[in-house]
């Protein structure tokens, strides 16, 4: 079977489906392929926050920002029940260091337009039941919350349907068709795509369908382990969050020296409970290739993360483990724009954790540029040939 | 079919997902047992499949050749233990 599109789009995780949904609804006529089924990838394999404390102040909590608004009513907008809640979230501060990061940290997003605070330990556990006594306080917002993955992934998806997007599962992309150096679409499993735009959107597996165009991508896959207890009461307000994950995310030089297994594996905490009452306990950020399996120690130093700051979870049972693979980009951002010298390619991939709080974002710039050449703000900073030599 | 008795009844009893539910998501385009999951929730529950993966496996093979399935991702551990089992360090996960 051949196929024409204006978009062919490469991944149904996610960012896939939120630009499917855009494009789709913009008019364009759209076609996706997803290797295995949607969600597969890392958004099926991964928390659930919508968080935006834990957004570098700047272009990058901004954006958070923006895509917060529209959670606000997406539900309405696709038609389909998406499970986005708001309940706020707090990041725990433990020691001076942190204290003095955070601080800082709330200070520059307050700027941006956050609402946040830093709020003490026993006001903080008015919030959480079971926090550590040692806690010096955590930082709290009332704009944080969380979304439920799978219901986001289909309700993006369905709605491109309803706007005439033809999506094919079990569609894995081999490669790219060319025309005199141009990008014309794409070879599947299930036939060809000729496309005037083709959108990559393969999340941590981007670079493997970038390497068949000598294209190299800055993007890694980072593996995030993460722990599922028995459904139980409401336990967890809201998200929680360990101001370890901040200073290891963007003070990385803190750590440096450090010799412990947790700081190695990246173990940050990442509190969170489902509708259901499952409450999701990650998570590491290791480079471990694109290795899924979940390693004993990781998960014992996760619990044992966990337990330490919250000595309440210690009497839930696990009933299960998983893995997935974040896009990293060494800088943090995701890559969305076209590619320089690979014309018809677009990209859109590279948002390591945040992919599922960014997604509705990244539908609507990738709109704006796709269809306008430009977006709705100044985005810069995604260029996807920033890191060009 | 709707609303026969057959297909009232539950293939998942953990998350309470009913045959029905099971055929709409197959109608809907899943063609594994991970599809089923991510759009019914079914084999998410307590028991993590145990009791229903073979009957949504049976369903699936009915729809497709067993050759095309791919076989589900089973997610360890393989028995609940409480958080302090696996953080006292004993190695039995
Ligand atoms: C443990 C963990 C916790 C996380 N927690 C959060 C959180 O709380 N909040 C948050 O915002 N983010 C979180 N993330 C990050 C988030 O999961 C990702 O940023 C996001 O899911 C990326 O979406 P994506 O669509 O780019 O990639 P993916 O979801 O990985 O989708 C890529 C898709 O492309 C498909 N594909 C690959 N190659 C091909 C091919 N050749 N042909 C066709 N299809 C192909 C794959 O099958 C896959 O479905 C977490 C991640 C992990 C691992
Ligand atoms: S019966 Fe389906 S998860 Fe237990």
């Amino acid at each position: 079977m051949s196929m024409t599109a204006d978009a062919a789009i490469i991944g149904g995780g996610v960012i896939g489906a939120s630009i499917a949904y855009r494009l789709a609804k913009a008019g364009k006529k759209v076609v996706l392929c997803e290797r295995y089924d949607f969600a597969a990838g890392a958004t099926g394999s991964c928390d659930q926050c919508v968080f935006l404390q834990s957004k570098n102040p700047g272009i990058h909590l901004k954006l958070a920002l923006d895509s917060s608004a529209i959670f606000q009513d997406l539900s309405k907008e696709l038609d389909y029940t998406i499970d986005y809640f708001k309940h706020g979230g707090m990041i725990t501060i433990e020691n001076e260091m942190e204290m003095a990061v955070m601080s800082d940290f709330a200070e520059k997003q307050k700027k941006i337009g956050l609402d946040v605070e830093i709020i003490s330990r026993a006001e903080a556990a008015k919030r959480q039941r079971g926090l550590a006594g040692h806690l010096l306080g955590c930082t709290y917002s009332p704009q944080d919350g969380h979304v439920n993955p799978f219901k986001l992934t289909l309700g993006f998806v369905k709605a491109a349907q309803k706007h005439g997007a033809l999506i094919l599962i079990d569609a894995e992309v081999f490669g790219f068709k060319l025309e005199s150096g141009r990008i014309k679409g794409i070879k599947t499993s299930k036939g060809d795509v000729e496309a005037g735009v083709t959108v990559l959107a393969a999340g941590a597996w981007s670079p493997v369908l970038a390497k068949t165009l000598d294209l190299a991508l800055p993007i890694k896959p980072r593996r995030g382990q993460i722990v599922i207890t028995e459904p139980v009461a409401p336990y967890v307000t809201g998200n929680l969050l360990s101001g370890q994950y901040i200073v290891a995310k963007y003070h990385p030089e803190i750590l440096a020296d450090s010799k412990s297994l947790a700081v190695r594996l990246g173990v940050g905490l990442s509190l969170t409970q489902t509708s259901k009452g499952d409450i999701l306990i990650g998570a590491t950020r290791e480079f471990a290739g694109y290795d899924l399996r979940n390693t004993r120690e990781a998960i014992r130093e996760i619990l044992k993360n966990a337990s330490r700051l919250v000595p309440g979870l210690e009497d839930l049972h696990v009933i299960r483990v998983m893995a997935g693979l974040r896009p990293y980009t060494p800088d943090g951002l995701p890559l969305v724009g076209f590619v320089k010298d690979r014309e018809g390619l677009f990209i859109a991939a590279g948002h390591e954790g945040d992919g599922i709080a960014l997604s509705a974002i990244t539908g609507v710039i990738a709109r704006g540029l796709i269809c306008d050449g430009k977006a709705y703000t100044d985005v810069s900073a995604l260029d996807p040939n920033r890191f060009d030599a | 079919m709707t609303g026969s008795p057959e297909n009232e009844i539950y293939i998942c009893r953990c998350e309470e997902v009913t045959r029905e539910e099971i055929l709409a998501a197959i109608a809907d385009g899943a063609t594994t047992v991970k599809g089923v999951k991510i759009r019914t929730e079914a084999g998410m529950g307590l028991c993590q499949g145990r009791t229903c993966r073979r009957l949504i496996s049976q369903m699936l093979a009915r729809t497709r050749p067993p050759s095309d399935i791919y076989p589900p991702t089973i997610r360890t551990p393989v028995r609940t233990a409480k958080i302090r089992e696996y953080t006292n360090g004993e190695d039995d996960l």
